[in-house]
């Protein structure tokens, strides 16, 4: 078949194209050597329950998910009614409601050094999961910054440290480093854990990835199910494509 | 005193239809005995499916409309509500968002098949123009429609575009304000984006493609070819290369339906956002005007234009050389004479010179996705360059030249880049631009040496004879 070859070269050369301009465009932080690399696991459900708890009990105090509703992430993960109420409502809104914060603006913003909290909705698919996970893994104590900590990912970030009672607190080791041009600067060597939390390293690791994870599940909830969906529509025009073929080679035989 | 129709009388409701409406007469003038070449190929699947996007993109839009607010202080929530509280209603936004970029794949596919077998050229002319004026009207449509969605690039890449207006000398303010109504981007352009993108494009498109059809079927379809069936007929009138488009090419097109369909779910339930090519990572975040994206570029399908655009320093001869690469388009049946229509007859100098456009299109338009460096602006300039020198390379093999002209032409061609490149090397320091100015020089160098003088050089400018009547 003529017609395959051609349309299989098409795709070659289309996904090439993305291909390189995506290699091209990927990779600006080298963090992840020193923490380590995200993996997100939709099809994880605990993880993403565990992360709906997470988040509700350290973010949703100072960030909203306003164009998300509690009962949405409450059937999509599989937390009864009761429990959803009970464990990860906690501002007096109803199971129904938007994930919005009590604070206003304004006063976030005099607070946080004039930066109000970003709406969480969907905040990860704008900076990508492996930036939330290096943001949450990096915070270090500096006196200099407001609330005693700052952040590898996001230098002189506004945001304390609120995972720092399971993290503990650690601080930045750095060095100089002369880059191409022979300028020095600042580069970060390790961390060294100063006043420790209630988790071990790994177990923090576990409870930034359970984060991620639903945050990423949070700012797409459709990815559950569109994967799921599309397989059985691809079934389908399979199935449809064979009967169309044959239609059409019975409908052509007479045209020589 | 009108023609009797050929075929039986038809009786009922068809007849009581027919006795006042001409649906059968409709019927046969267009499908049943529209005579379609019998040798279209693969390429010839893509007119088709861009008449399936369009009606992919109107059902989904209507839809999105029904949830969607035009308001700057609703418009972002109301495409998130969609995405998560709306039935469907993430479906319906992906295959909206895909189709448009599908839209593009589909009708770049479709202008190339031109481009490859002359189906510009006469008695086609018309159909050709027709259908750039459809290409323009969807560009409009595309750019108006990302802006709806309210995310910073939404905002940010209306905001680069309008501003190009700004640069028209004495009356850009003028024209960029009365096109956004306000003096920047806000609710009275959304507003208004809002209508054109779904009221007034949309009828416009749909008048402009009826009349691309209807001009199409008056002088019939061309083939991979290049051959007119119409002069070879038999004893009823019917080419002998014709087959009825019903159900011939209906049965063939239902298979290409199901072959793009495959690939176009592929996208939209696996891939939606496609890293960030069809739908891009900061508009996911709503419109901040105190917060630009770190690196704004258009959408895909804009770059190769945006790419000419920054190309050329001087920003309103940037804006009119971006005008003029589109407009070059409209002239092509004038400006391509050569009596061969197919690319199979053609010489090998044709080819050679239509894949380096493809090239140089896929080029430009990598380098509007990325941000401007040393490097990628030389290459701009470069690749632009070579965008225009192929329309005069394709007046030029349009009948045989002579030696003289070929040399001169190259001559003069090459000498106004150097002199050009002369003329804005004057006054940079910079050894390493200079030395990439001076490196990259050998790409037009190269393709004007290839382009011009091989002709003299070779045989590569011999045609074929065509045949007859239709191969394959």
């Amino acid at each position: 078949m003529k017609i395959l070859n051609k349309l299989i070269l098409l795709l070659t050369l289309f996904f090439s194209a993305t291909g390189i301009a995506w290699s091209a465009g990927g990779g600006s932080s080298d963090l992840d050597k020193h923490v380590g690399k995200v993996h997100i696991q939709l099809s994880n459900n605990a993880s993403l329950q565990r992360g709906a708890k997470y988040f509700t009990n350290y973010c949703l105090s100072c960030h909203s998910a306003e164009h998300s509703r509690y009962k949405r992430v409450a059937s999509d993960l599989g937390i009864p009614e009761d429990k959803m109420i009970e464990n990860l409502i906690f501002t007096g809104k109803k199971f129904g409601d938007l994930m919005t914060v009590a604070m206003k603006r304004e006063d976030a913003q005099k607070w946080f050094l004039g930066v109000a909290p970003p709406d969480l909705s969907t905040h990860t698919r704008v900076i990508g999961p492996q930036a939330v996970y290096e943001f949450l893994m990096t915070f270090y104590i500096d006196d200099s910054r407001p609330f005693g900590v700052n952040n590898l990912y996001l230098n002189n970030t506004a945001m304390p440290h609120v995972l720092a009672d399971l993290q503990g607190l650690q601080r930045g080791e750095f060095h100089m480093e002369a880059d191409a041009n022979g300028i020095e600067h600042k580069e970060f060597s390790q961390f060294e854990l100063i006043q420790p939390g209630s988790l071990s390293e790994d177990e923090y690791k576990q409870v930034v990835t359970d984060i991620v994870n639903f945050l990423v599940y949070l700012s797409e909830p459709a990815r559950l199910v569109r994967a799921k969906v599309g397989t059985g529509v691809l079934l389908f025009l399979a199935f449809f494509g064979v009967i169309a073929y044959f239609l059409k080679k019975n409908y052509w035989q007479d045209v020589h | 005193m009108s023609e009797q129709p050929k075929s039986v009388e038809s009786q009922g409701l068809l007849g009581w239809i027919d006795a006042r409406f001409p649906l059968s007469k409709m019927m046969r003038e267009h499908l049943s005995e529209y005579y379609a070449p019998k040798n279209f190929n693969f390429w010839y699947f893509f007119g088709s499916l861009a008449l399936l996007v369009l009606v992919i993109q109107i059902l989904t839009g209507i839809f999105l409309t029904m949830h969607y607010k035009p308001d700057a202080e609703l418009a972002f929530a109301s495409v998130e509500h969609i995405m998560r509280d709306v039935n469907w209603g993430w479906l319906l936004r992906y295959m909206h968002s895909t189709g448009a970029s599908f839209f593009f794949i589909v009708v770049y596919l479709h202008m190339f098949r031109g481009l490859m077998y002359g189906s510009f050229k006469s008695p086609r002319e018309l159909i050709w123009i027709l259908g750039m004026l459809i290409y323009v009207a969807l560009m409009a449509e595309a750019f108006m429609g990302y802006l709806l969605p309210w995310g910073n690039m939404s905002y940010w890449g209306a905001q680069v575009i309008i501003n190009l207006f700004n640069t028209i000398p004495v009356f850009g303010e003028a024209i960029s304000e009365w096109l956004r109504g306000d003096f920047v981007i806000s609710d009275a352009t959304l507003n208004r984006f809002f209508a054109l993108h779904v009221i007034a494009v949309p009828l416009a498109l749909l008048g402009l493609i009826v009349a691309h059809i209807l001009a199409l079927h008056e002088v019939g379809s061309n083939n991979p070819d290049g051959v007119e069936i119409k002069k070879l007929k038999d004893e009823n009138g019917v080419p002998l290369d014709g087959i009825p488009f019903h159900p011939y090419y209906t049965v063939k097109d239902i298979f290409g339906v199901v072959v793009f369909l495959a690939i176009f779910s592929g996208v939209v339930f696996f891939w939606p956002e496609a890293s960030g090519y069809f739908l891009e990572h900061a508009n996911f975040e709503p419109a901040n005007p105190l917060n630009t994206p770190d690196h704004i570029a258009p959408i895909w399908y804009f770059t190769p234009f945006y790419t000419v655009l920054r190309a050329i320093p001087n920003p309103f001869g940037g804006f009119l050389m971006m005008c003029l690469a589109i407009i070059v388009l409209f002239f092509l049946p004038w400006i391509d004479r050569n009596p061969i229509k197919s690319i199979r007859y053609r010489s090998l100098l044709f080819k050679l010179n239509l894949w380096v456009f493809v090239i140089t299109f896929i080029i430009l338009g990598y380098l509007g996705l990325k941000p401007v460096t040393d490097l990628y602006s030389q290459l701009a300039l470069r690749f632009t360059q070579i965008y225009f020198i192929f329309f005069f390379v394709l007046w030029a093999y349009s009948k045989p030249r002579s030696s003289g002209f070929w040399t001169g032409s190259f001559i003069v061609l090459l000498g106004s880049i150097i002199l050009y490149d002369f003329f804005r090397s004057s006054g940079v320091d910079d050894p390493s631009i200079l030395a990439l100015t001076w490196w990259t020089l050998l790409i037009p160098a190269a393709y004007l040496f290839l382009t011009l003088l091989m002709p003299k050089l070779s045989n590569w400018d011999t045609e074929k004879e065509v045949p007859e009547r239709v191969t394959s």
